[in-house]
């Protein structure tokens, strides 16, 4: 017995001893601390990526981006409270930051003066980073130019059921694009008529994501849609039969923006990381690469879009709209199956 | 605890004995076979480097040189300044400068507003370049080597894979315009042939590890983001996979990191295939474990198992069984000397059984000379009262002592008081002295403390009798005495004659039984088996001359035993 048990350990000595060994020392070359940066993004890699490269190549700090959905991101930032996972939140419309002002620390970015007041934040806890118009898209060779105007021209009868719009609960840009109907249509009764009455309009049929939006009207599927004036700019661009109108009775610009993490690793970097999205050369590369609208103060020849005081708007109420959202939702999830809301 | 057989001991043995060293070298042949190969390999992947290392050392030599031939020159000058220089002069002067290093990039020249001026390939990159972004942002200031960096997509091979640029300056010092090295994935391609092995790919990163260059683009791609987050975590380039051995290089001229992937050269199958043998040995050691373990215990048990059998008749009381001791090892003993103790064990039976039988038939003798005594008895006592009415007293008392002895002689005890066996003793003389007439005399002097001394019966009367009928034949005067005594706790009854000694074939001392079938002096032949069989060796009859050398002398030895000892 005992010789079997000393056999045993023998052996378990000798399998460990041709198990260990393995795996080399960490490599050189990695930097320090101090020269890091973890980005969570929820942008594209196309918009991220010129921006992260360039500021890497300036300033010698190491990002390491992680990329994900804004939702799924902030929970996570909500999550890691305690240890941050990452240093900047990059991207998330700010209505969704705003649901997480908890999770992170107030800077004002250098340079904060030359950008559009409207677009900032009262205590500087995110940091606006594009500008994005709520337009109206129609297909060209389905609608005659002319026809599609305003908000209340999509809700003609002879567009009922052909209307592309996205799910706002699972899109932040069309419950911003809701909300600003609301606005621009007025609001009686708390804006509950002209709630059901959109959700009428569009026969029950929502599409699942705003990017769908661009592809039905583009496809021909619907012949008017609501989405992002960045989106529809980048299909026309690419030669699809789209069209876009600012709507008459007015829409909404709110920004996207980036924010600075509570207790982030790397503060420093993440200073310098917001500083640098709001700089003229980045924000020159939105309006000229990115079909996006800066936030900085107008001027210079750079600009290719319709100048934003050209655009009417409606008074649009980030905090508001962020504290009604989970009623909203409610309420148009009940229209669009047809049914009353719930009192 | 169970008790395992002497055979599967044997078994654990040998299976410890051979397995333990086996797995040991078998495991260190493999740690050392593994560690030797890996470092083979990661010798040969330094020097691949080093190679690599060193051609792009000349190409980036050759884009400084380029630079620093430009740098100042009035023509290029004066061309990007705007000034109205021909073509062909400013060509020649790009062509002329860059003849080193053209085949290892694209060489452009933009002015200072970032607007693309000549180039040496046939369509420039791009029209214009943001100064305030990207490669002429970064571009070095006059004099220095170019700032590379890497561009954006490293599947693209339509586009520069990395870019440097360096601000140009007139013959003053004043910034005239940028020239812009560009290198393509063919020229990375040209200049890196040869460099690695086959085995090996060379992926070029940039200096925060991104993806610059490498021969197959979807390789680089997917590797590129998992070596850079696994430096990062801190973590060895190998990761967990085992697939792959990594060596990395800084190339300080560019900036560019090298690093080499190469498979690993101990790879699991040779690693299993490496198992796979020290198994199988393991597996013939186990079978020449059970085979040396059944053989050994065979040759062990085969005589012991002998030996088993041999004892088992022992027991069943067969004697005549011997072990084969055909081996002069120790089992070779062990039988041997177990045979030995057979055959004593055998001869000592064999005396026991010849002492019994000589004891039977003294008894069967003796029964048969009681036969149908009683008979006799009653005739006597008859004969006694014949004679007493026909006034024949000898016939009567002598009738009478043949009934006394008779009647002593049939009864059932075995022993008497010595009192009543030289009562007896006293009928027989009686009888003896009718019969010879009173031609001698008797004596008897036996101690009162004596009388109680317990003897087998009828020892005395035999003795006697071989005293008056030998002794005293034809002795004038004749005496026999009997005297007895205690020495010791030995009772010795001497019965001594003044007759004609000894016979020849007797000779003084211990009495000895005559050999063979002779019956010669049967009485004493008799008494002495009787006192020997009943007390041992050392009882028995004593011969000696009589006093004064005439007549002999017998004696009886026997312990003194009183009848209250006996009682008890």
């Amino acid at each position: 017995m005992k010789g079997i048990r000393l056999a045993a350990v023998l052996l378990a000595l000798v399998l460990a001893a041709g198990c260990a060994g393995g795996g080399g020392a960490a490599p050189e070359g990695a930097p320090g601390q101090e020269n890091r940066l973890v980005l969570y993004t929820s942008h594209k890699e196309e918009v991220y990526w010129p921006i992260v490269k360039e500021f890497e190549e300036r300033t010698g700090i190491w990002v390491e981006v992680v990329t994900g959905g804004t939702n799924e991101l902030l929970e996570r930032i909500r999550r890691e409270a305690d240890a941050p996972g990452a240093d900047v939140m990059f991207g998330g419309g700010v209505e969704s930051l705003e649901a997480y002002r908890d999770c992170f620390t107030p800077y004002a970015c250098a340079q904060a003066e030359d950008l559009q007041p409207q677009f900032r934040d009262a205590q500087d806890l995110w940091t606006p980073f594009s500008a994005l118009p709520v337009v109206l898209v129609y297909n060209t060779k389905l609608l005659r130019p002319g026809r599609l105007t305003g908000w209340a021209d999509l809700l003609a009868p002879e567009l009922r059921g052909r209307v592309a719009f996205a799910d706002p609960a699972v899109s932040g840009s069309s419950f911003t694009a809701l909300v600003t109907l609301l606005q621009a249509l007025g609001e009686e009764d708390g804006g509950g008529d002209t709630l059901r009455r959109f959700a009428a309009h569009l026969d029950g049929r929502q599409l699942e994501g705003s990017g769908e939006v661009l592809s039905a009207v583009a496809s021909g599927a619907a012949l008017a849609g609501v989405t992002l004036e960045e989106t529809a700019l980048k299909r026309i661009a690419a030669g699809d039969d789209v069209a876009m109108v600012y709507p008459a009775e007015g829409t909404s610009c709110v920004p996207d923006a980036s924010a600075l993490i509570q207790n982030a690793a790397h503060g420093d970097n993440a200073r310098r990381f917001l500083d640098f999205t709001v700089s003229p050369e980045v924000q020159r590369l939105l309006t000229e690469q990115l079909c996006r609208r800066s936030v900085r103060e107008p001027g210079g020849a750079a600009e290719t879009l319709t100048p934003l005081a050209d655009i009417p708007l409606v008074d649009y109420d980030v905090a508001g709209a962020s504290g009604r959202r989970e009623a909203l939702l409610m309420s148009w999830a009940f229209y669009l199956s047809g049914e009353e809301a719930p009192s | 605890m169970k008790r395992h057989s002497f055979q599967t001991r044997l078994f654990w043995g040998f299976l410890v004995a051979s397995l333990v060293p086996l797995l040991l070298c078998s495991a260190m042949l493999l740690q050392i076979f593994r560690l030797r190969m890996t470092n083979e390999a990661r010798r040969g992947m330094e020097e691949r480097l080093e190679t690599a290392a060193q051609a792009l050392d000349a190409a980036f030599d050759a884009f400084a040189q380029t630079a620093a031939r430009l740098q100042g020159n009035p023509i290029i000058a004066g061309a990007l300044a705007g000034g109205g220089v021909e073509d062909t002069l400013v060509y020649n002067e790009l062509f002329s400068a860059t003849a080193q290093a053209r085949s290892w990039a694209s060489f452009d020249l933009y002015d200072l507003q970032g607007l693309w001026r000549y180039s040496t390939r046939q369509i420039p990159q791009a029209e214009r370049l943001p100064t305030d972004w990207g490669a002429l942002f970064a571009a070095a200031g006059p004099g220095e080597p170019p700032v590379f960096t890497a561009c954006e997509d490293v599947t693209d091979a339509a586009s520069p894979l990395l870019q440097g640029a360096v601000l140009l300056a007139d013959g003053r010092g004043r910034p005239a315009g940028y020239l812009l090295v560009s290198l393509y994935d063919s020229h990375f391609r040209q200049l890196l042939a040869g460099t690695h092995g086959a085995q090996s790919d060379l992926l070029l990163l940039s200096r925060y590890w991104r993806p610059v260059y490498c021969e197959q683009p979807s390789l680089a791609e997917e590797l590129a983001p998992r070596l850079r987050s696994r430096l990062l975590a801190g973590q060895s380039l190998e990761g967990d996979s085992e697939a792959f051995l990594y060596a990395q290089a800084h190339h300080a001229a560019s900036g560019l990191w090298l690093v080499l992937q190469q498979p690993q050269v101990f790879t699991r199958a040779t690693r299993r295939l490496l198992y796979t043998v020290s198994l199988g040995c393991a597996v013939i050691c186990v079978a020449i474990s059970i085979l040396m373990s059944w053989k050994l215990s065979r040759q062990m048990f085969r005589p012991i198992q002998r030996l088993h059998r041999v004892i088992g008749e022992v027991e069943r009381d067969n004697l005549d069984v011997s072990v084969p001791a055909e081996r002069d090892d120790e089992l070779g003993q062990l039988a041997r000397r177990f045979n030995g103790m057979v055959s004593a064990l055998k001869q000592n039976r064999e005396a026991l059984i010849d002492n019994q039988r000589e004891l039977n038939e003294a008894q069967i003798r003796m029964l048969q000379a009681q036969l149908n005594p009683h008979f006799l008895c009653n005739t006597l006592d008859t004969m006694k009262w014949i004679s007493k009415i026909n006034k024949v007293p000898q016939v009567a008392l002598m009738s009478t002592d043949l009934a006394d002895i008779l009647r002593f002689c049939i009864s059932p005890d075995e022993f008497v008081s010595l009192r009543r066996e030289a009562a007896i003793l006293r009928r027989y003389i009686e009888i003896q002295r009718i019969r010879m007439s009173g031609a001698f005399s008797f004596e008897l002097e036996l101690p009162r403390d004596l009388e109680d001394c317990l003897v087998p019966k009828m020892i005395l009367q035999p003795i006697v009798e071989n005293a008056i009928l030998h002794g005293l034949d034809g002795v004038e005067d004749g005496v026999v005495a009997v005297t007895a005594r205690e020495t010791a706790g030995m009772l010795e009854i001497t019965v001594t004659d003044n007759g004609r000694g000894l016979p020849p074939d007797m000779a003084s001392g211990r009495y000895r039984r005559p050999g063979g079938e002779e019956r010669k002096h049967l009485g004493l032949y008799n008494v002495d088996t009787i006192l020997t069989k009943h007390y041992g060796g050392d009882c028995g009859l004593y011969l000696a001359a009589g006093p004064g050398g005439r007549g002999a002398a017998v004696t009886a030895l026997l312990p003194a035993r009183r009848e209250e000892e006996q009682a008890c």
